[in-house]
């Protein structure tokens, strides 16, 4: 991890010529990005995940279909600072974005899908979108099927493909909100069982916290 | 009335418990504490058991089964009483995707809303849903009956063979071959039974009914050119 107040970009750009073999998964003031194979037991622990503190946190484990099995293809994928992505499904016309994307300037890492989605959103946020209308445009530009969790410094947004082909659900009580691909996974949660419980519908954007992110 | 506890014996041992009670046993009432969302919680039970499961269920519950009367408090993951033969399930809150699909038989309940695809290839199972139900519900639903208090999302019924539709709210669309139907005094008779027999207080006139135009699964010889 590099702490330092210099813009995020020149950094990178600096890092990019002189410590080619550095892979940056993520910038920001406030999210934090842990990256690993293995079974997720080990690598929670790997990064002391059970003393990290903090307001929100996302979770993934992959099973990868359209990329490799690396740590450079696991999520989330950032998308700028304090922005980063986590989905579940698999997007049909990743290549053909990601050219296009390429030509806007995106610089993109691996061959995987999901970070086409992330380029998607960085590019959608650097020309002013908030995040909901950046989510809302992915839902014409991204063709596939995926459920979106978009973390950011103070929030969280969830959205699904129009034919919710993949599962989710939300529960919210009066001090937390969570959304996971099953209840088992908030199952724990203090006062899950008298949680509101609800699944997110198809196409619509749901959001937490303050929605204008900042590429 | 017995009591099992998933979070001491987890889910195999409630369910390898139900499914070795021997046939005809007087232990039929059973109430099953902490599903904290597992999967297939009561599948296959085959049975003339009472299932009380005290909490929210993950995917699959009661799938399979036959003869037993299986009641969830609470929510219900993807895929609750698929392939159902017979017997009964009952869910107080909301159910996730695939509720009851493709079930031969028997009465599946969902108190509160159902998801997309609810009903999906159904066989023959009666499913009665008190709140609203998503996108693609019916789809291919051959047999049965889909009744639903609320609305419906978009291409309900979608290449629709002779289940039987009733909605009493909002038809988003419908999909593709399913046409809307009078309400001949049999159908009003059928709902009604089904609706007592759910315990949804509804009045069965307020309904409509939506089934297969036939057009579609029927070879037609003006569409020999497609094959």
């Amino acid at each position: 991890m590099v702490i330092t107040d210099a813009d995020a970009a020149a950094v990178r750009n600096w890092l990019g010529q002189n410590r080619p073999n550095v892979r940056i998964v993520g910038s920001g003031r406030a999210i934090e990005i842990f990256k690993q194979t293995g079974l997720p037991k080990a690598v929670a622990d790997q990064f002391r995940l059970g003393q990290a503190h903090g307001s929100h946190a996302i979770g993934h484990t992959r099973m990868a279909t359209e990329s490799a099995v690396t740590t450079a293809g696991s999520h989330p994928f950032a998308t700028g600072l304090d922005v980063c992505l986590v989905h579940n499904g698999s997007l049909s016309n990743h290549n053909r974005l990601r050219r296009t994307l390429e030509r806007e300037g995106i610089v993109f890492d691996t061959d995987n899908d999901t970070e086409v989605a992330a380029g998607f959103m960085t590019w959608k946020l650097q020309q002013g979108a908030t995040l909901r209308e950046a989510l809302e445009d992915g839902l014409e530009e991204l063709d596939g099927f995926y459920t979106f969790c978009v973390g950011t410094a103070d929030g969280f947004a969830v959205v699904r493909d129009p034919i919710a082909c993949k599962h989710a659900v939300m529960a919210e009580t009066d001090d937390w909100v969570a959304m996971a691909t099953e209840y088992r996974a908030i199952a724990h949660l203090p006062g899950a069982d008298k949680s509101r419980i609800w699944e997110p519908e198809p196409a619509k954007v749901y959001t937490w916290g303050e929605t204008r992110a900042h590429g | 009335m017995a009591e099992l506890d998933v979070a001491e014996i987890g889910v195999r041992g409630v369910n390898s418990t139900l499914h070795n009670l021997p046939k005809g046993t007087n232990e039929t009432d059973w109430i099953i504490h902490n599903p904290h969302g597992y999967h297939s919680i009561a599948c296959g039970l085959d049975e003339h058991l009472n299932v009380t499961i005290k909490g929210h269920v993950g995917f699959y519950c009661g799938g399979m089964n036959q003869k037993a009367n299986i009641a969830v408090e609470g929510h219900a993951g993807v895929g609750v009483a698929e392939n159902m033969m017979s017997g009964s399930v009952l869910v107080s809150g909301n159910a996730s995707e695939s509720a009851g699909a493709t079930a031969h038989g028997g009465l599946l309940v969902i108190r509160g809303d159902a998801s997309s695809r609810c009903g999906i290839s159904m066989k023959g199972v009666d499913i009665v849903v008190g709140g609203s139900v998503g996108h693609m519900s019916a789809f291919m639903a051959q047999s049965g009956h889909l009744v639903v208090c609320g609305d419906t999302g978009e291409a309900l019924g979608d290449s629709i063979y002779e289940a039987i539709l009733f909605v009493r709210g909002k038809v988003a669309s419908l999909g593709a071959d399913c046409i809307e139907k009078n309400m001949e005094p049999e159908h009003l008779a059928t709902l009604a039974e089904l609706l007592e027999t759910a315990g949804i207080d509804a009045d069965p006139t307020e309904f409509r009914r939506y089934g297969s135009a036939r057009k579609l699964y029927n070879f037609d010889i003006d569409n020999i050119d497609a094959y």
